[in-house]
């Protein structure tokens, strides 16, 4: 090592180990997320796929329902009659043909509860291990008689059941009474991932499942020495061209596809948090370097005085963060392992059941680690290295001249240009939305890192007062001592390095504001819906499949409510999909003779009525668009590929409930083959009978369908909130560890100024102040800096939350609601962030020894 | 807790059989080598010895800054060695003053709070008077609200000495003040301390190796190796020198 850099540089690091510890921390934990989120889409992924393999098993060829538009395996699709089944087990080369049915059940557990599951809960026809079918059977038998089934073993465990056991399961018929005679897995998983499965034997499956000699699907095996592409088109060429015969390969890669699509977006979320983790990272490392540098004052001059160069000095510096950035990307990368084994861990101690699977870390996440590891370390280091170049060597004998920082007016020309840039950017993303959804977000997500730049190089010219001002307003209840010493001590320091108070409030600044706009359009969205539900909603009851239910309720259950005296007005809501005029949209059906008395669309022209004519009503807004208007007609294209054109029967104003289509129930039935499901049902009580009469008569038909909850307007609105909140505290949560960096953030900045100040507080021992009052001073001072970063925070977010939240379709929100109660919250956070973050440096400060400190330079 | 055996009724501070000893066996060194001195109420004490002779060693543990191997230090009456580090907090900020050499002052108080900071720190408002008293005595009255970064050395000390006296303290430590200043700038800040114990009766123990700064002291204890050495009454810069001469032999 001939040159002394790259010496120098390892020792700058060697000596500063625990400083720069905390760096590595902030570091590694923005990579792990990013290794972690790359780590668990891969593996999942793959896990998945081999899954769904495995599953498909010995099936060689499928048969079904072929459908005109929309994803492939997400698709509504009509059921294949069992008829077919013969002409199809004619065919020369199919050895065996199996019915495959799976319909919504769910499983009773011993404590007459419907069981809960975070996948979704089916019955299927089970032929057993040596059908088509590539489940295993774990333990026990598989169900042969009409009495018998099996569980996945999972779902057995947490519903209370042993072999033997009589299992009370709820299906599209209704309820049944079946022994349990054996356990099924499925691959590696003890269910399938997250579903809990009900397997029947084929006859039993179809009457009780209420397939009524329809299947979804047909599996083919072939006979040995079959060539599959002949089969395929002989089989094809043997049943009408509304049906398809795909290979088992490409209907597992359909069904994983779909899975892997969630995947990948939870992946993608992780992924933004990450940046967003990294963002702030990126404040505490400019921070620690900053303040090293300033720290290393003598030294850099002395050997700038001694004949290193500028570029020397720098690329010292920007070693340094160099080594520390490869360290902490190492750690990163690891932790993001387990970040993803924790994930895994997480979800399936909440029932779901991954498929064990091996942690794959593939180059593309190591390049992608190193880049956002490495890259934001060393970018954040450059303004840091730059300032240490330019120390004058004269500073190593007069260190007053040794910073020209930039000056105020300048940095106020900076700093507003790039809030202005940043506001022009998310301004242009969120009202104009250019491109697609991508780009919105893309431009959205720039102008707020810029917003969030600009703010920072701005706030430095306010720190001073501002720190003033906090200070002194700070509600005096909880630091009666503002005004003793270690107050005004607290609050002077909060004054001196305004730059340092500013970037070290700055990364607190950005995990608060993303929380005060999560805050407002939450808050503004959930007013809105209260609204509508209050002045749009009439119904007296809504009953659905439970809260964590997708799966919808039978269509058994509404006929029946239909008939009870007690109740006036009943009206199921279904959903399906279409080409209206070409274009996908979601449509809703209900029966319009109900629907009326049940939801106020604030119809504008036309009847509701007229659904059940079998016309069609929609929104202003689409009605605009395609210049339609009662009277008009639209050409619908349904998925099994059923063309109709359907006449305007009305428009009406408000989707908030009704989305922006609605059909009847018959125009529903008449195209659709597939089992109907209920997603609520609406109903009204009759004229006369009192709303508690009425609920009794309503629970005493849901006994027969356990997993349906009945819910009264207040409860269905506190259910849909309870939904919304819990979106929301995912939200937070992730949202808490970019704050939690901000807290090392502080912590780390308070410790680098209690090492600057060894000096100071060894004095202000030495004249009488306790360690209790010194600690105090600390404290004060780290309230200070994070009360600062929460105004800020309040002062970008709220606004940028009014602006999402204003460019949101109005049938989400009407009003802008400002969250004074998340306000109070951020505030009171934040002192709480102060003084966790100010515990270590208040400790190390406490334990100075007093004669080291005085005589310390 | 007064006890009998007390070497003396005015005595502001003392310490007997004072032993720090750093380190063992072949790298012990005897900082402190069996001291026994008393301060009397009212005097104006200089300790003088070259250089590793034990002086700051000697006022860190009088001050309560640091603690004895074995012996015993009293404030008044008060065997610090027994207190707690509250009680050893309390007692410096209400008992004892200090004036370091340099680097006194708190960056980010004025020097009106530098003053007032033992009183404040205690949430005392002390005796207004005296402190006018004072500052009119160190004339800083038309610097009282300048930061110490705006104060010129002298000033910065003259604060340290104001801010030593406003609590009236039992007993003042000075470590080498006038040390890092110009002779001009020093003797203001002598003269001022002379004046502090000659008219205010308050009590100073000074560290200096200046024989000219000694001179102001009513009396001075010489240290060498540890151990008290010599003493003088009434000194005179010259034969303050010539004894330190002697020793330095
Ligand atoms: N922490 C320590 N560890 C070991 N030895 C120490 C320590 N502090 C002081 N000493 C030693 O104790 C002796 C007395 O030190 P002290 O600082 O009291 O000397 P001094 O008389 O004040 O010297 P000076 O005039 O140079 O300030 C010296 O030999 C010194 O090396
Ligand atoms: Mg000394």
């Amino acid at each position: 090592m001939s040159t002394p850099v790259p010496r120098l540089t390892l020792r700058g690091v060697l000596a500063r180990k625990w400083r720069i510890f905390l760096t590595v921390l902030a570091v590694v934990s923005g990579v792990a997320f990013v290794s972690g989120a790359f780590v668990l889409t891969d593996s999942v992924k793959r896990a998945i796929n081999e899954l769904f393999a495995t599953l498909s098993g010995e099936v060689d060829l499928e048969v079904r329902s072929t459908v005109a538009f929309g994803d492939a395996a997400r698709a509504e699709r009509d059921p294949v009659p069992f008829e077919l089944i013969d002409s199809i087990a004619a065919v020369p080369g199919v050895d065996k043909v199996e019915v495959n049915i799976l319909r919504a059940a769910t499983v009773i557990t011993s404590d007459g509860e419907p069981l809960r599951t975070t996948g979704p809960s089916f019955g299927i026809a089970w032929e057993g291990p040596d059908g088509l079918d590539g489940r295993t059977l774990v333990k026990g038998d598989i169900a042969r008689g009409p009495g018998e089934i099996t569980l996945d073993q999972s779902s057995a465990r947490r519903a209370g059941y042993e072999i033997g056991d009589t299992v009370t399961i709820v299906g599209p018929t209704g309820k049944g009474e079946f022994e349990l005679v054996g356990l099924n897995g499925t691959g590696s998983t003890s269910n399938g991932g997250g579903a809990a499965i009900i397997a029947f034997e084929p006859q039993t499956a179809n009457e009780f499942l209420g397939a009524e000699n329809r299947a979804d699907s047909l599996y083919i095996a072939l006979s040995d020495g079959a060539s599959r592409e002949d089969v395929q088109q002989a089989v094809q060429s043997a049943i009408d061209a509304k049906y398809e015969v795909i290979t088992g390969e490409q209907s597992a890669k359909e069904t994983a596809g779909a899975i892997n699509d969630v995947i990948d977006i939870f992946g993608n979320v992780l992924l933004g948090f990450a940046a967003v983790s990294l963002f702030v990272s990126a404040f505490l490392i400019f921070n620690t370097f900053a303040i090293i540098v300033s720290q290393r004052l003598r030294e850099l001059a002395l050997l700038r005085a001694v004949g290193a160069s500028t570029r020397q000095i720098r690329s010292m510096i920007v070693g340094e963060s160099l080594i520390v950035s490869v360290l902490a990307t190492v750690l990163g990368i690891f932790a993001g392992m387990g970040v993803a084994v924790g994930i895994v861990a997480l979800f399936n101690a909440t029932g779901a059941a991954f498929p064990s699977a091996s942690l794959i870390v593939s180059t593309r996440t190591i390049l992608a680690s190193l880049f956002v590891g490495v890259g934001v370390t060393v970018a954040a280091a450059i303004i840091p290295a730059i300032r240490a170049g330019r120390i004058p060597p004269v500073a190593a004998m007069r260190p007053e001249l040794g910073f020209t920082a930039l000056q105020k007016n300048k940095r106020l020309v900076v700093g507003s240009v790039v809030t202005a840039l940043g506001v022009a950017f998310f301004g242009t993303g969120v009202f104009i939305q250019p491109g697609n959804v991508v780009s919105t977000l893309l431009l959205a997500a720039l102008g707020a890192v810029f917003i969030f730049l600009g703010v920072s190089s701005l706030s430095t010219t306010v720190a001073a007062p501002a720190s003033r001002v906090i200070s002194r307003t700070l509600p005096l209840p909880f630091f009666p001592m503002t005004r003793s010493i270690p107050g005004r001590l607290g609050s002077r320091n909060a004054q001196r390095t305004p730059r340092r108070t500013a970037s070290t409030a700055s990364a607190l600044m950005i995990g608060l504001a993303l929380v005060s706009t999560v805050a407002v359009v939450a808050e503004s969205v959930r007013q809105t819906f209260r609204d509508q539900i209050e002045g749009s909603v009439t119904a007296d009851f809504f009953i659905s499949n439970g809260p964590q239910n997708f799966q919808g309720l039978p269509a058994a259950f509404a006929e029946r409510l239909q008939q009870l005296p007690e109740l006036g007005a009943v009206s199921p809501f279904r959903a399906t999909v279409a080409l209206v005029n070409g274009d996908e949209k979601q449509l809703g059906a209900v029966r319009g003779s109900a629907f009326k008395d049940l939801v106020d669309i604030e119809l504008q022209t036309g009847s509701v009525d007229s659904l059940d004519a079998g016309m069609i009503l929609l929104h202003e807004d689409p009605a605009r668009d395609y210049g339609v208007g009662v009277g008009d007609s639209l050409d619908i294209t349904w998925q099994n590929g059923t063309k109709q054109t359907l006449e305007v029967g009305g428009v009406y104003a408000d989707s908030s409930i009704a989305g922006n289509w609605l059909i009847g129930l018959d125009t529903l039935a008449a195209v659709s083959t597939a089992q109907p499901v209920d997603f609520f049902i609406g109903a009204k009580i009759a004229e006369g009978v009192t709303i508690d009469d009425a609920r009794v008569a309503v629970e005493k038909i849901a006994e027969d369908f356990p997993s349906a909850e009945v819910q009264n307007q207040a409860e269905f609105q506190q259910s849909q909130e309870d939904q919304f909140n819990q979106l929301l505290i995912v939200i937070y949560g992730l949202l808490i560890i970019s704050i939690a960096i901000a807290v090392l953030g502080i912590a780390n900045t308070m410790a680098l100024s209690v090492f600057e100040r060894t000096r100071e507080f060894g004095l202000l021992r030495a004249v009488g102040m306790s360690k209790k009052m010194l600690k105090r001073s600390i404290r004060w001072e780290a309230v200070i800096v994070a009360v600062f970063g929460a105004v800020l925070g309040i002062v970008v977010g709220v606004p940028l939350g009014a602006a999402v939240t204003f460019a949101l379709p109005e049938s989400f929100v009407t009003t802008i609601v400002v969250p004074y109660s998340t306000i109070v919250t951020v505030l009171i956070a934040a002192i709480v962030v102060g003084v966790v973050a100010a515990i270590g440096p208040a400790r190390r400060a406490a334990k100075l020894d007093v004669l080291e400190a005085i005589s310390s330079t | 807790m007064s006890e009998s055996a007390t070497p003396t009724l005015t005595a502001a501070a003392s310490a007997v059989d004072a032993f720090k000893i750093y380190g063992k066996g072949d790298s012990e060194v005897r900082a402190l080598d069996g001291v026994t001195v008393t301060f009397d109420v009212g005097r104006f004490t200089a300790i003088m010895g070259p250089s590793g002779s034990g002086k700051s060693t000697l006022m860190h543990c009088l001050a309560g800054l640091d603690s004895l191997t074995s012996g015993t230090v009293r404030i008044g009456d008060t065997d610090i060695s027994e207190l707690s580090d509250k009680a050893l907090t309390r007692l410096r900020r209400e008992q004892v003053g200090f004036i370091f050499q340099a680097y006194n002052l708190i960056p980010t108080l004025t020097a009106l709070e530098n003053i007032r900071l033992p009183l404040d720190l205690g949430g005392e408002s002390g005796d207004q008077a005296w402190i006018d008293q004072v500052v009119d005595a160190v004339n800083l009255r038309d610097r009282l609200d300048h930061r110490p970064s705006e104060l010129s050395g002298g000033q910065q000390q003259r604060v340290a000495v104001a801010r030593a006296l406003a609590s009236r303290p039992r007993i003042i430590f000075a470590d080498e003040p006038t040390g890092n200043l110009d002779s001009r700038t020093g003797t203001e800040i002598l003269k001022f301390m002379r004046r502090a114990v000659s008219e205010f009766g308050q009590t100073i123990v000074m560290v200096t190796h200046d024989a000219v700064a000694a001179s102001y002291a009513d009396r001075v204890v010489f240290l060498a190796d540890g151990r008290i050495v010599d003493e003088m009454t009434e000194p005179t810069a010259d034969r303050v020198l010539d004894r330190m001469k002697s020793l330095g032999n």
